[in-house]
């Protein structure tokens, strides 16, 4: 059955791929009959715990094909089958021939060749075969990201993502290349026993990690985020980075890791929460803003992982399950969320034309739903109750809590986790109601935020399906969670058959309550309030008679008290200009916040690299004699050493 | 059915309990002042006068301005039913419900901060952008707080963590509860709530444009709200462990009123302070648990 669902899905991949450029229905009907399948397989296999295999006789590139699929590979196969689908439903609106004559068809053939290879990185079983399928897809990124490459902003962030894209591979070459040598094959399977193996590991981290975009290998990622289309920026965010996080998980559990690799993996997981969020606040940029806010779910699913790391290094104990099982259901949840944010930033850039959240504002009476259904994922990515993201990082806390009161060596680091989770959780909610309220409530700042117009059908509709999502996780997360554990249990088959937590059946109910009554009252005191006397009058402004939309209070200005507490690391950049003398003139202030890695740690050092090599590039002329002379000079040099060598 | 019945006490106890602190408070307040002061029941005739009133919307307003505050309280409702009430438990208790508790007083933060961001005014997002700024330090000192009941008590859920008395850290931990407690209630030293001053409020200027039931609905959670966070700093101190359950909800009524006097007494001899210094407070507040954590990890070892 799985065989056929997967053949079915390369098959309709396939299709589409071909089809892509031209026919732009057959193409849609043939990615979603690929990706609906592949979904159905993951299912199927997240349900049975079965693990299914295909060793072929044919060769690619001088080595069998070998493929597997197992719980953990169907974890993300699932949320590949869902992201996949529903960002081709909202391209065919947002990114529609008619508006983009000359990418469309481009832009269609890519995503196809995206999703497949994203699912060959799944299904792969082959080192060799894992390195072609992730190069293509790096590839296929490239194209999709720079879709609109008429602007230099676009070309440069593809730049960028290519660059660090192609550092990620040497280092999974480096990865997989000494593997092979130690190994003496490509095949990839559990090899826990093999001691000298782990300090690949630390190849694997870099290479995985930088994909996955955790601090501070994250620099590529907020300008591609912000600069591809919606949909694609929706790919990136909710699937291609948890291709990192799949390559990480999936050979930590293969491959046996340095006694470290724990507290490293936890510690970057930290970082990366902390910091994606605080410079998250910092971006006015709409897109750039949740481009960070990955960031920061990369480190709550790597703070699980971390720690699921550090119980195995203490033998096995049960709280790490708990912790990875969080970190893997926050792979869902981060996924069906954030796309569901850039579904809904990509219908306001639509509408608008502008990410600029000081050029919106009072988008909810235009764009209901899409007002709406940012809320909710809003919520949810803040970790809110009855919602998903609360799930996930319910227990990863769990897991921590556990860890603090076992009283053991990892009880610290449990401690200082858990109040950086709660630390992150409220920074990521005062985010989130910045962004709300600055570009959905309050007066439009802008006649293009005052003009705009809701999105049509085939962009609400994958929205509201991930809303839907959000939704079922966070109310049967029971349902969910057998999934989960089948996933964990294949990391560590020594965690198999422990019981789930206690808490999940009532969280589940609770959440129900919650959404159910909070329902009946804010509509009974909405009746109530129409019931009686309504006055509508202007927003109380102290007196004033006159507000204006400029009076309101912006993005830069909701999260200063928050930024000046990480001045140290934002480094913000004000240009300020006061009205003075008796005549003044006008007056101005702008904020931008650098990107802090990239511009004072990478560009300086690569200008240094350069300056190097420049001067080391005038050895280099053109001039026969002056290469002479260099033989001459250097045959000497070696004669002397010699010489002298002997004479010693 | 018993349960049930233990359920609909136990919301009416919430429900109608709660805007009596208020009124204790601006009692202690007038005392100290030498005035008479309004009456102790004075926050529920306001609450029935609002809600017979009439509402005043802006235009800008949309139905989130109305949902907001119901889903806040709900929230907050919901928080109150989790937590113990002496030998009475919870209504709902699980392993991790203390971190659901956290969560849910989020959630109603998210709701009020979203209806006062609906308004557009500078004023409300200035109250907004402080709420929830300095949350993000009270977090961190409630989940100290949580860890520091939770490694004593070596339960992560609230009724084992918060029902025996905790060890020589108590002290420190009811120092920095109280400052969070006031903080998140937005007492003196951190919000003044008769200040009339639009430019130094927090709480009270995001609930500007409220009025009538809506302005009912969130002035009855905030009473919630302050309920909770007293209860919680009783449970997590007094030690109740071994009086018999008469006893043990007399303690627990002789200390919330305590800790309300204390929030009265406060706020009658101290001046607000600027808000430079509210983090400073806040993290010292913080330190104060992690301080108690500390303790009860020395304790457990």
């Amino acid at each position: 059955m799985v065989s056929l669902l997967l053949a079915t899905a390369a098959m309709g991949m396939l299709l589409s791929i071909l089809l892509g450029s031209r026919a732009p229905k057959a193409w849609f009907a043939g990615v979603l009959v690929g990706a609906g399948t592949a979904f159905g397989a993951a299912v199927l296999t997240l349900v049975s715990g079965e693990v299914w295999r295909l060793h072929s006789g044919v060769r690619v590139g001088g080595e069998f094909i070998h493929l597997q699929l197992d719980a953990l590979s169907a974890l993300f196969l699932a949320l590949l089958g869902v992201i996949g689908s529903l960002g081709a439903w909202y391209g065919r609106e947002y990114w529609s021939e008619a508006a983009h004559p000359r990418s469309a068809g481009a832009g269609r053939a890519w995503w196809s060749v995206l999703v497949l290879c994203l699912g060959l990185v799944l299904v792969a079983a082959n080192g060799l075969h894992f390195l072609m399928a992730w190069e293509l897809f790096t590839l296929a990124a490239y194209f999709l990201v720079t879709l609109s490459r008429h602007s230099r902003v676009v070309r440069d962030a593809g730049w960028l993502y290519l660059v660090a894209s192609h550092v990620a591979v040497l280092s999974l070459f480096a990865f997989f290349g000494m593997l092979a040598a130690r190994t003496g094959g490509w095949e990839l399977g559990p090899m826990r026993d093999r001691v000298e193996l782990a300090p690949l590991f630390w190849f694997a981290l870099v290479g995985f990690g930088l994909k996955a975009g955790m601090f501070p290998l994250h620099v590529w990622l907020p300008s591609a985020h912000a600069n591809a289309p919606s949909h694609v920026s929706a790919m990136l965010s909710g699937m291609t980075l948890k291709i990192g996080i799949y390559g990480l998980v999936r050979f930590t559990g293969w491959l046996p890791v340095p006694e470290s690799a724990g507290w490293v993996v936890a510690g970057l997981g930290l970082v990366s929460a902390v910091l994606g969020v605080a410079f998250a606040l910092g971006q006015h940029d709409l897109k750039r803003l949740l481009a960070y806010h990955s960031v920061e779910n990369i480190g709550i699913i790597l703070i699980g992982l971390g720690f699921a790391l550090v119980a195995v290094a203490q033998g096995n104990a049960a709280w790490g399950r708990l912790a990875l099982a969080g970190g893997l259901l926050h792979v869902w949840n981060h996924g069906l969320f954030k796309s569901l944010l850039f579904f809904a930033a990509g219908s306001v850039l639509h509408a608008t034309g502008t990410r600029e959240m000081s050029r919106l504002g009072g988008l909810w009476r235009v764009m209901p739903w899409t007002a709406s259904l940012f809320a909710l994922g809003a919520a949810a990515i803040s970790g809110l109750p009855p919602l998903n993201g609360f799930v996930s990082e319910w227990l990863v806390f769990l897991g921590l809590l556990e860890a603090a009161l076992a009283h053991r060596a990892a009880a610290w680091g449990a401690v200082m986790a858990a109040i950086l989770l709660g630390l992150t959780g409220a920074l990521a909610l005062a985010c989130f109601v910045k962004v709300c309220g600055v570009v959905f409530l309050g007066a439009p700042r802008s006649a293009a935020a005052a003009h705009a117009h809701e999105s049509g059908p085939s962009m609400r509709g994958p929205m509201l399906v991930l809303g839907a999502a959000c939704l079922g996780i966070g109310l049967a997360p029971v349902v969910f969670w057998p999934a989960v554990s089948r996933a964990v249990d294949v990391w560590n088959p020594s965690w198999a058959g422990a019981e789930s937590p206690t808490g999940l059946p009532a969280l589940g109910m609770f959440h129900v309550g919650l959404l159910g009554v909070a329902a009946v009252l804010a509509v009974w005191l909405w009746r109530r309030v129409q019931g009686g006397v309504v006055t509508r009058a202007l927003t109380w402004d102290c007196g004033y008679v006159l507000p204006t939309t400029a009076m309101q209070y912006t993005a830069g200005s909701f999260a200063r008290i928050i930024n000046e507490w990480f001045a140290w690391i934002l480094r913000p950049v004000h240009h300020e200009e006061r009205s003075m003398g008796s005549f003044p003139a006008r007056a101005s202030f702008s904020e931008h916040t650098p990107e802090t890695v990239l511009e004072y740690a990478l560009e300086p050092a690569a200008r240094m690299v350069m300056q190097v090599s420049r001067t080391v590039r005038r050895l280099q002329h053109g001039r026969v004699q002056a290469y002479l002379l260099y033989l001459l000079v250097g045959l000497g040099a070696l004669a002397a050493l010699v010489l002298l060598g002997n004479g010693t | 059915m018993i349960s049930f019945l233990g359920f609909l006490l136990r919301l009416a106890f919430w429900l109608l309990v709660a805007p009596l602190l208020p009124g204790i408070i601006n009692k202690v307040k007038a005392w100290v002042a030498g005035r008479r002061g309004p009456p102790t029941l004075q926050l529920y005739y306001d609450l029935a006068k609002l809600w017979r009133k009439g509402v005043v919307l802006s235009t800008l307003a949309s139905p989130g301005f109305v949902a907001g505050p119901a889903v806040a309280w709900v929230a907050l409702i919901s928080a109150a039913m989790l937590m113990p009430l002496g030998a009475a438990g919870g209504a709902l208790s699980f392993r991790g419900d203390v971190l659901l508790l956290i969560y849910l007083l989020a959630l109603a933060r998210f709701c009020t901060a979203w209806a006062a961001m609906e308004t557009g005014s500078a004023f409300e997002g200035m109250g907004a952008a402080r709420e929830v700024s300095y949350a993000v330090l009270s977090e961190a000192a409630l989940f100290a707080a949580v860890l520091a009941l939770g490694i004593h008590t070596g339960s992560v859920s609230l009724v084992t963590m918060l029902s025996p008395m905790a060890g020589a850290g108590a002290l420190l931990l009811a120092a920095g509860l109280f400052t969070v407690l006031l903080a998140e209630n937005c007492r003196v030293p951190f919000d003044d709530p008769n200040t009339h001053l639009e430019l130094t409020m927090i709480h009270e200027v995001m609930v500007l444009d409220h009025s009538g039931p809506p302005l009912a609905v969130i002035l009855h959670g905030a009473s919630v709200k302050l309920l909770l966070f007293t209860l919680l700093l009783v449970q997590a101190v007094l030690p109740m462990g071994g009086l018999s359950s008469a006893g043990a909800a007399g303690a627990l009524a002789a200390g919330v009123l305590g800790v309300t006097v204390a929030v009265g007494l406060v706020e009658s001899l101290m001046a607000r302070l600027a808000f430079r210094r509210v983090p400073l407070l806040l993290t010292t507040a913080f330190l104060f648990c992690l301080f108690a954590l500390l303790m009860a990890w020395k304790g457990g070892a």
